[in-house]
C-alpha cells in the first residue's frame, strides 16, 4: 500500500469513526457528545479567543456554542456539517457579542500563543503585533480573517458561514491585509518594501 | 522580515486549547436529555369520549340529520293519517251498503204484498135469489 492509499484508508476509518460518534451522540450517548466536544473544542475556543481577546470570554462563548449544538444535534447531517455548523455559530455569536458590547479587544498577556519551540525573538514580536492588530479590526472583517487564517477555510465557506457575498469576503481579506501591513510598518516589524507583497486570496 | 504576512498570520493564529477540564464543564452544564427510544413510540388510538350526538356533528351535518328526521316523521304521520281516512271511508261504505240492503228488503216486502193482493182469487158471488122466485 503506497502512502496515498494508506492516507485514504486512515481518512475513511476516521470518517466512519466520527460519523459513528455523531450518531451515538444523537441517540443520547453522553460519552459520544463529550468526544465531539473534545474533538472541536480547540477550534471553537480559538475562534472565540481571537474574536473576543480574552480566555474567560472565549470559554463562555465556546460553552454556549456546545450547548446550542446539544439542542440542535438532530439537525446535524454529518461530521463535516458539524464542523461547519460550529465555526458558523461560534463566529456569529462572537460578532453579536462584540456588537452588543462595543469594546476594543484588549488582548491580555495570555493572548499571545507561546511558541512550542524556541522561536526567534523577531517572529515572536511579529506574532504579538499581528494578534494585537487583528483585535483592532471591526467584528465582521476580524471574523473573516480568523476563519481564513486560523481555520484555513476557503472564501466560499467563509461567505456561507457569515452570510456574506463571496466578493465581500474577498474585499475584507484584501483590505485587512493592507491595513495590517500598514500598521506593521508603523511598528517597524515590516519594512516599506515588502508592504505590498502578496494580495491575499 | 521577508516572509509574507499571510504566513505570519497563520503562524500567529495557531489554534489554542481551552483550559483543562473544559469538556467536563460543558458536560456538567448540559440539560437533561432523554435517550432516544429504540423504536418509534406506538401511537395508541383511543376512542373519543362519548359526546352528545349534536356535539359531535358539525352544523351542516346536524341540519342534514334534522331534515332527514323531519322527512321520516312527516312520512310516518302521513301514512298514519291516510290509513285512518281509508278505514273511515270503508266504515262509511259498509254503513251505506247496509242501509241500501235494508231499503231493498223493505221494498221487496212491499212488492210481495202488492203481488199477493193482485193475484188473490176473486170472492165467489153470493147465492142466487132465483130459488125464491
Amino acid at each position: 500500500m503506497n502512502r496515498v492509499e494508506s492516507s485514504t484508508v486512515v481518512n475513511e476509518a476516521a470518517h466512519a469513526d466520527t460519523d459513528s460518534l455523531l450518531r451515538r451522540a444523537r441517540d443520547g450517548d453522553a460519552t459520544a457528545f463529550a468526544g465531539i466536544v473534545r474533538w472541536h473544542q480547540s477550534s471553537v475556543f480559538s475562534i472565540g479567543y481571537r474574536m473576543l481577546g480574552r480566555r474567560d470570554a472565549a470559554e463562555d462563548l465556546a460553552q454556549d456554542v456546545f450547548l446550542q449544538l446539544y439542542r440542535k444535534l438532530d439537525s446535524i447531517e454529518s461530521f463535516e456539517h458539524l464542523g461547519f455548523w460550529l465555526r458558523r455559530v461560534a463566529a456569529n455569536l462572537a460578532i453579536d457579542r462584540l456588537r452588543r458590547v462595543p469594546y476594543t479587544t484588549t488582548y491580555t498577556l495570555d493572548a499571545v500563543v507561546e511558541p512550542d519551540a524556541p522561536e526567534k525573538t523577531e517572529d515572536h514580536l511579529m506574532t504579538r503585533a499581528l494578534t494585537r492588530l487583528l483585535g483592532e479590526l471591526p467584528p465582521g472583517p476580524r471574523a473573516v480573517m480568523v476563519l481564513r487564517y486560523q481555520e484555513d477555510r476557503d472564501v466560499a465557506e467563509i461567505a456561507a458561514a457569515l452570510d456574506m457575498p463571496v466578493n465581500t469576503v474577498k474585499s475584507h481579506i484584501k483590505r485587512s491585509l493592507t491595513a495590517l501591513r500598514g500598521k506593521l510598518v508603523g511598528t517597524q516589524l515590516i519594512t516599506a518594501e515588502n508592504l505590498f507583497e502578496g494580495n491575499g486570496p | 522580515m521577508s516572509e509574507d504576512i499571510e504566513i505570519q498570520l497563520r503562524r500567529a493564529l495557531r489554534p489554542v486549547e481551552p483550559s483543562a477540564g473544559f469538556a467536563e464543564r460543558v458536560m456538567r452544564a448540559l440539560p437533561e436529555r432523554a435517550p432516544r427510544p429504540a423504536l418509534a413510540p406506538v401511537t395508541v388510538l383511543r376512542p373519543a369520549p362519548r359526546a352528545g350526538l349534536w356535539r359531535t356533528l358539525s352544523a351542516p351535518s346536524a341540519l342534514a340529520a334534522s331534515l332527514v328526521v323531519a322527512v321520516m316523521l312527516g312520512q310516518h304521520v302521513g301514512e298514519q293519517v291516510g290509513r285512518e281516512q281509508t278505514e273511515r271511508e270503508q266504515r262509511a261504505g259498509l254503513a251505506a251498503r247496509a242501509e241500501l240492503m235494508q231499503a231493498l228488503r223493505i221494498t221487496s216486502r212491499k212488492l210481495d204484498l202488492a203481488y199477493q193482493a193482485v193475484n188473490r182469487p176473486a170472492p165467489a158471488p153470493p147465492p142466487a135469489e132465483e130459488n125464491r122466485s
